[in-house]
C-alpha cells in the first residue's frame, strides 16, 4: 500500500477522532454540569441525550448570521477560522498510539512524527491567540474588544509558562520529538509527573490559562462581558470559535498525556499492543478532559489581575527555577 | 311653598307632592316599590316609610309616599325606628321572592334587589317554602309575566288605567294567592306595553325582545332622543360592548315624554343595528361602484358639482340634525339650490299620548331653518327636470324610494350621502354617514323643543359626521372657484 | 473607625490547592447525587384540590351546564378574560349560556370567578398546561370549558369546606 493513501488514512481517522471527541466534548460538559448541579442534562434527543451534539450542529447550519453594522467584514468572517484551524492543526504530531502493523502495513499513529514536533505544536498553539484577538476586535462591539485584548494577554503570558516547563522535559528528554519523549518514558520506566512534579502541575494550569476554560476564562466571562470575543457571533461562526476550544482542549489533553503521564504507555507492560496503547492514550486524555469539566463547574473565576500576577509573579518563576535546576541535574548526571 | 325639616335641614316643598318627592329632591334617599312620578300613589308596598314630627305629637312612622307635605313637619328619613319597619316589610317581600337574580334580567337595576342587598339580612328566616306560581306567563307580544317575583306593588295595573287608559291588568284573587293577571288571560295591547317593563321595580314583568339578551350593568347607557317621531322623547341607547344597540329606554323628561315611550319606538333597533353600511366613500368606475379614499371622492364631486351647478336640487333626509341642516344649507346656497326635506306622510301610530304619527323627528326644526317639505313624489319630479342632485342624510335614499330613484334618468349626476348601501343607475358619488345614534346634535320635535342627540355607538371607520362631509366639499367647492 | 485584624493565612492556605482539592472532592461526590429535575411531561406536576388550576364549567348529573349565565363571574374577572352571552332554555332554570368564552391568555387563575358563581358552576381545576399554536385557538368556548362534575369533586368540596370556616370564623365576631 503507498505510504500516501496511508497517511491519508492515518489523517482521516485521526481528525474524526478530534472532531468527534470535540462534538462530544460539548455534551460532556453539559452532562458534567448538570450531574455537579443535580440535574439530569440534555436527555431528550436519542437514548441519554447521545444525539444531542448533531441537534445542536443542525441548530448552528440553520441559525442566522448576523453580522453587527460597523464589524470589519474581512476580519470578522476570518477570525473564526483563525480559532478553530490552528487547534485542529496541532494534533498532527501528537503521537495517538505506537506502531501499527497491519499485515504489511506499519506505521506510527500519529499524522507526522517530526523532530520539533514540540516546536511545531507550541508555534501553531501560539497561532490561536489570533482567532479571539481578531473576533473581538472585527466585532466593533466593546465586550468583544475587552474580551479579546484579555484573551491576547492571557494566552501570551501562559504561554511563556507553558514553554518553560514543556522545556524541562525536554531536557530530561534529550528531545523535541513527543514520540521520542513516550519511549524515553516507557525506557526509563517512570513517568515525567513522578520527575517533575512542579512543571507537571505548572503545565496543568497553564493550559487552562492558555485554552481560555475556567477558572480563567476571561476571554468569554459571561457575567461581565456577555460572551467576550464571541458576543456578536452566531450560527456556524459562532460554532467554530467553540470547535477551536474544544478542540484546543483535546490537544492540550493529549499533550499532558504525552509529556508527563508516559503518552501511549501503560506501566509495567513492556511493548503492548497496539490497541492497548491507543486505548491507554485515551483514557489518560479522557481523564484530562474530565479534569476540564470538573475544574470549571468547581472554581469560580479569578479575577483578571489575579491571573496575570499568578502568570508573572509566580508561575514564571518557578519555572524557571525549575528548569534551571533540571538543566542543572541533567549536566551533572549527564 | 310649605317649610319643612328633612333629616335636619329646612327645605322647600311642594304641598301638591307627596313627602317622598320632598326628600327625594332634596337628598334623601328613600327607598319605593309601589310609588311612581308619574303614577298616582297608593301606598301598598310600605317600603317608603318614614320617621315624622308634627307639632307636639310624639314622632311617628309614615309612608312617605301617601303622607301630604304639612307646614313645619320635621321629617327623619334616617330614623332607626323608620329602618326598623322598613326592614321589616322588605322582610316580608322578600318572603315570597324567588332568589333567581342570577336568571333575573332585571338584576342590577332592580330596586328590590337594591335595597335587600343594603338592609336585607342575608338570610331567610321563614320555615316555609315559597309560593309556587308560573314563572313564564306571556302577556301579549311585548311583555312575559313572572307571577312568583312580583310583589304586588300594583305599579303596571295602575299604569295602563292613567297613562294610555287602556285598563287591562289587575290584582286577582286574595291574600297570599294574589297575582297580576289579564281580563280572561287576553294578551295585552296597545303601543305602551314596553313601559310596564320599566316600571316594575322587579323583574316580574320583563321584554320579550331583551330577554336574556345582556346583563345590564355590561350595557354602556348613553342620553340620546328618540327617532321615531316628531314627540322626540328622551331615551338612553344601551349598548352591548361598544357595538350593539340591545335597547332604548325612555328618560325622565317633564317637558316632552314624562317618563314614558311608545313600543314603537322602544323597538326601534333594526335602525340603530344595521346590517350593512355604506363605506366612507363609494366612487362610480368602470366596474360599478367602488371604494375609494374620501379625500379623493370629494375632489371628484367638487368638481362635478361645479360643473353642473346650473340646476341642482338640494334633498336632506328628514332625520338630519339642526348642525347637519346648516351645512347643507350653505351647501345649498353655494348652488343655488333651495334646500328642502323629503317628508313622508303621517302613519296611522298616532295616539293622544306621545306619538304624534309623523315620522320626521326634526319637521320644526328643518322648516324653521327654511327647508321646503317635499312628498317623494315631488322629490322624484324634481330630480327629473334637475341636472345635478345631492341627497343628504340618513334614509334619505329610503323616503325618496329606491324604486324612484332607479327610475331617474342616467344623465342626472347624484350625490348621496345615506348610512346603508344604495345603487341605483344614476348613482355617481356615494358618501358613508352616521346613524342617528352614532352621531351629535340637536332636533327640534314638534312643541319646539330642542334636544340633543348623543353618539352612543362609534360610526364605521372612515365615516365622518355629515356636517364635517359637507364642509369639505364645500371648501373645496369654493377654492376651486378661487382658481377658476 | 474599626480595624479589623485579619487571620494570617497558613502556607497550605495561600497555595490554595488543598483547597481546590477539597472543592473538587465535594464537586466529584455530587456527581453522583440524586436528580431533582422533574422530567415534566412525563412526571406532571403534582396538584392537589387547593390547586388554582385553569377555570371550567361543572356539568351536573344530568348532563345539562350548571351555568346560567347570570354574568357574575364576567364581572367578577379583573382580566376581563370571560364572555358570556345567554339564551332561553326550556328547562325550569330559564337560562343558560350560549357562548362562555375565557380568554386563557388573558386568565390570571386568581379565582374570583369561582368565588363569585352563585350557582357553583365555574370551578378551579387542576388542569394548568397552555399551549397552542393561535392565540385564537387559546379563547376557550364552552365546549372545551364543560367538565363533569365528578371530575371537579375534590375542588367543589374543598371551596365548600372553606366557605364553612368563613362562615364560622365570622358569626362569632
Amino acid at each position: 500500500m503507498p505510504d500516501v493513501l496511508v497517511w491519508l488514512m492515518k489523517a482521516g481517522a485521526i481528525f474524526g477522532i478530534l472532531l468527534g471527541t470535540a462534538a462530544y466534548l460539548t455534551l460532556a460538559e453539559r452532562k458534567v454540569s448538570a450531574w455537579i448541579q443535580y440535574r439530569y442534562g440534555p436527555n431528550r434527543v436519542g437514548p441519554w441525550g447521545l444525539f444531542q451534539p448533531f441537534a445542536d450542529l443542525i441548530k448552528f447550519i440553520f441559525k442566522e448570521e448576523v453580522a453587527p453594522a460597523g464589524a470589519n467584514p474581512l476580519m470578522f468572517r476570518l477570525a473564526p477560522f483563525l480559532s478553530a484551524i490552528p487547534a485542529m492543526l496541532t494534533v498532527a504530531v501528537i503521537p495517538f498510539g505506537p506502531e501499527v502493523r497491519i499485515g504489511e502495513v506499519a506505521t506510527n499513529l500519529s499524522i507526522v512524527d517530526l523532530d520539533v514536533g514540540a516546536l511545531y505544536l507550541l508555534a501553531f498553539s501560539g497561532l490561536a491567540v489570533y482567532g479571539p484577538i481578531l473576533g473581538g476586535w472585527a466585532s466593533n462591539s466593546k465586550y468583544s474588544l475587552l474580551g479579546g485584548l484579555r484573551a491576547s494577554a492571557q494566552m501570551v503570558s501562559y504561554e511563556l509558562t507553558l514553554i518553560l516547563c514543556l522545556l524541562a522535559v525536554v531536557t530530561l528528554s534529550g528531545t523535541l520529538d513527543l514520540r521520542e519523549i513516550v519511549t524515553s518514558q516507557a525506557e526509563r520506566g517512570v513517568w515525567n509527573v513522578f520527575v517533575q512534579p512542579v512543571a507537571f502541575v505548572l503545565f496543568v494550569v497553564a493550559t487552562f490559562a492558555e485554552t481560555n476554560r475556567h477558572p480563567f476564562d476571561f476571554a468569554e466571562c459571561e457575567p461581565e462581558l456577555v460572551g467576550g470575543f464571541h458576543t456578536e457571533y452566531s450560527a456556524m461562526r459562532f460554532a467554530l470559535f467553540f470547535l477551536g476550544e474544544y478542540c484546543a482542549m483535546i490537544v492540550m489533553a493529549g499533550l499532558t498525556t504525552t509529556l508527563f503521564l508516559g503518552g501511549f504507555g501503560i506501566p509495567f507492560v513492556e511493548d503492548p499492543h497496539w490497541v492497548l496503547g491507543f486505548l491507554a492514550f485515551m483514557t489518560k486524555t479522557a481523564m484530562f478532559l474530565f479534569l476540564f469539566l470538573w475544574v470549571r463547574w468547581t472554581l469560580p473565576r479569578f479575577r483578571f489581575d489575579q491571573l496575570m500576577g499568578l502568570g508573572w509573579k509566580v508561575f514564571l518563576p518557578v519555572a524557571l527555577v525549575n528548569l534551571f535546576l533540571t538543566g542543572a541535574v541533567v549536566s551533572l548526571l549527564g | 311653598m310649605t317649610k319643612i325639616t328633612i333629616n335636619g335641614r329646612e327645605v322647600d316643598a311642594d304641598p301638591a307632592q307627596p313627602l317622598i318627592r320632598a326628600c327625594h329632591d332634596h337628598g334623601a334617599d328613600v327607598p319605593m316599590y309601589c310609588y311612581h312620578p308619574g303614577l298616582s300613589p297608593v301606598g301598598s308596598c310600605r317600603i317608603c316609610q318614614v320617621e315624622v314630627q308634627q307639632g307636639d305629637m310624639p314622632p311617628r312612622v309614615v309612608v312617605a309616599c301617601r303622607t301630604p307635605v304639612v307646614e313645619g313637619m320635621v321629617v327623619d328619613t334616617e330614623a332607626e325606628r323608620a329602618h326598623e319597619t322598613r326592614r321589616e316589610c322588605l322582610e316580608f317581600l322578600l318572603k315570597n321572592h324567588p332568589l333567581d337574580c342570577p336568571i333575573c334580567d332585571k338584576a342590577g337595576e332592580c330596586d328590590l334587589q337594591d335595597y335587600a342587598f343594603a338592609e336585607g339580612q342575608g338570610k331567610g328566616r321563614s320555615a316555609e317554602p315559597r309560593r309556587k306560581l308560573e314563572k313564564r306567563k306571556s302577556l301579549g307580544d311585548v311583555i312575559v309575566l313572572d307571577q312568583e317575583r312580583c310583589i304586588l306593588c300594583s305599579r303596571c295595573t295602575r299604569f295602563m288605567e292613567e297613562v294610555p287608559r287602556t285598563p287591562q291588568l289587575t290584582v286577582s284573587d286574595l291574600g297570599s294567592r294574589s297575582v297580576i293577571e289579564t281580563f280572561m288571560d287576553r294578551p295585552l295591547t296597545g303601543n305602551y306595553q314596553g313601559n310596564l317593563a320599566d316600571i316594575c321595580p322587579v323583574g316580574a314583568l320583563t321584554l320579550k325582545e331583551f330577554r336574556f339578551q345582556a346583563r345590564v350593568w355590561n350595557l354602556r347607557k348613553t342620553p340620546s332622543t328618540c327617532a321615531e317621531c316628531s314627540r322626540g322623547c328622551a331615551i338612553t341607547v344601551e349598548t352591548l360592548r361598544g357595538g350593539e344597540v340591545k335597547r332604548f329606554r325612555p328618560r325622565p323628561d317633564l317637558e316632552v315624554n314624562q317618563y314614558w315611550m311608545c313600543d314603537t319606538g322602544r323597538f326601534a333597533l333594526d335602525r340603530a343595528n344595521l346590517p350593512a353600511r355604506l363605506p366612507a366613500a363609494t366612487l362610480r368606475g368602470q366596474s360599478g361602484l367602488e371604494e375609494a379614499d374620501v379625500e379623493d371622492a370629494v375632489d371628484v364631486l367638487a368638481d362635478m358639482v361645479g360643473a353642473h351647478r346650473a340646476s341642482a336640487v338640494v334633498l336632506v333626509s328628514p332625520f338630519a340634525t339642526q348642525e347637519e341642516a346648516a351645512a347643507v344649507q350653505r351647501l345649498a346656497a353655494e348652488l343655488g339650490a333651495a334646500p328642502a326635506f323629503v317628508s313622508p306622510p303621517p302613519n296611522d301610530l298616532k295616539d293622544d299620548v306621545l306619538h304624534t304619527g309623523d315620522p320626521c323627528p326634526n319637521r320644526r326644526g328643518l322648516t324653521g331653518l327654511g327647508f321646503e317639505a317635499l312628498t317623494a313624489e315631488d322629490a322624484l319630479a324634481r330630480l327629473a327636470d334637475a341636472e345635478l342632485a345631492v341627497l343628504a342624510g340618513e334614509r334619505v335614499v329610503e323616503l325618496v324610494g329606491a324604486e324612484g330613484l332607479a327610475a331617474v334618468r342616467a344623465s342626472l349626476r347624484l350625490v348621496v350621502l345615506d348610512a346603508v348601501p344604495v345603487d341605483v343607475p344614476a348613482l355617481d358619488v356615494a358618501l358613508g354617514v352616521p346613524t342617528h345614534v352614532e352621531k351629535s346634535g340637536t332636533w327640534v320635535n314638534v312643541d319646539g323643543v330642542r334636544r340633543r342627540l348623543s353618539l352612543a355607538v362609534p360610526p364605521p371607520v372612515g365615516v365622518a359626521p355629515l356636517e364635517q362631509t359637507v364642509e369639505r366639499m364645500l371648501a373645496r367647492l369654493q377654492a376651486a372657484e378661487v382658481r377658476g | 473607625m474599626v480595624v479589623v485584624e485579619r487571620k494570617e493565612l497558613t502556607l497550605a492556605e495561600r497555595l490554595y490547592l488543598p483547597e481546590i482539592f477539597r472543592g473538587m472532592a465535594i464537586t466529584f461526590r455530587k456527581l453522583f447525587a440524586k436528580r431533582v429535575t422533574r422530567q415534566y411531561p412525563e412526571e406532571p406536576l403534582p396538584t392537589t384540590e387547593v390547586t388554582r388550576g385553569q377555570p371550567r364549567l361543572v356539568v351536573n348529573d344530568d348532563g345539562n351546564i350548571a351555568c346560567v349565565s347570570c354574568g357574575l363571574c364576567e364581572a367578577a374577572c379583573p382580566a376581563y378574560a370571560i364572555t358570556i352571552d345567554g339564551h332561553e332554555t326550556d328547562r325550569t332554570i330559564e337560562r343558560e349560556p350560549e357562548r362562555f368564552d375565557i380568554d386563557m391568555l388573558r386568565c390570571i387563575l386568581c379565582g374570583f370567578c369561582e368565588e363569585a358563581c352563585p350557582k357553583d358552576a365555574i370551578f378551579m381545576s387542576d388542569e394548568l398546561e397552555l399551549a397552542d399554536y393561535t392565540r385564537q385557538a387559546l379563547v376557550y368556548n364552552i365546549e372545551r370549558l364543560k367538565r363533569p362534575k365528578s371530575a371537579l369533586q375534590a375542588r367543589i368540596d374543598y371551596v365548600y369546606r372553606l366557605n364553612d370556616r368563613w362562615q364560622s370564623s365570622s358569626s362569632t365576631s
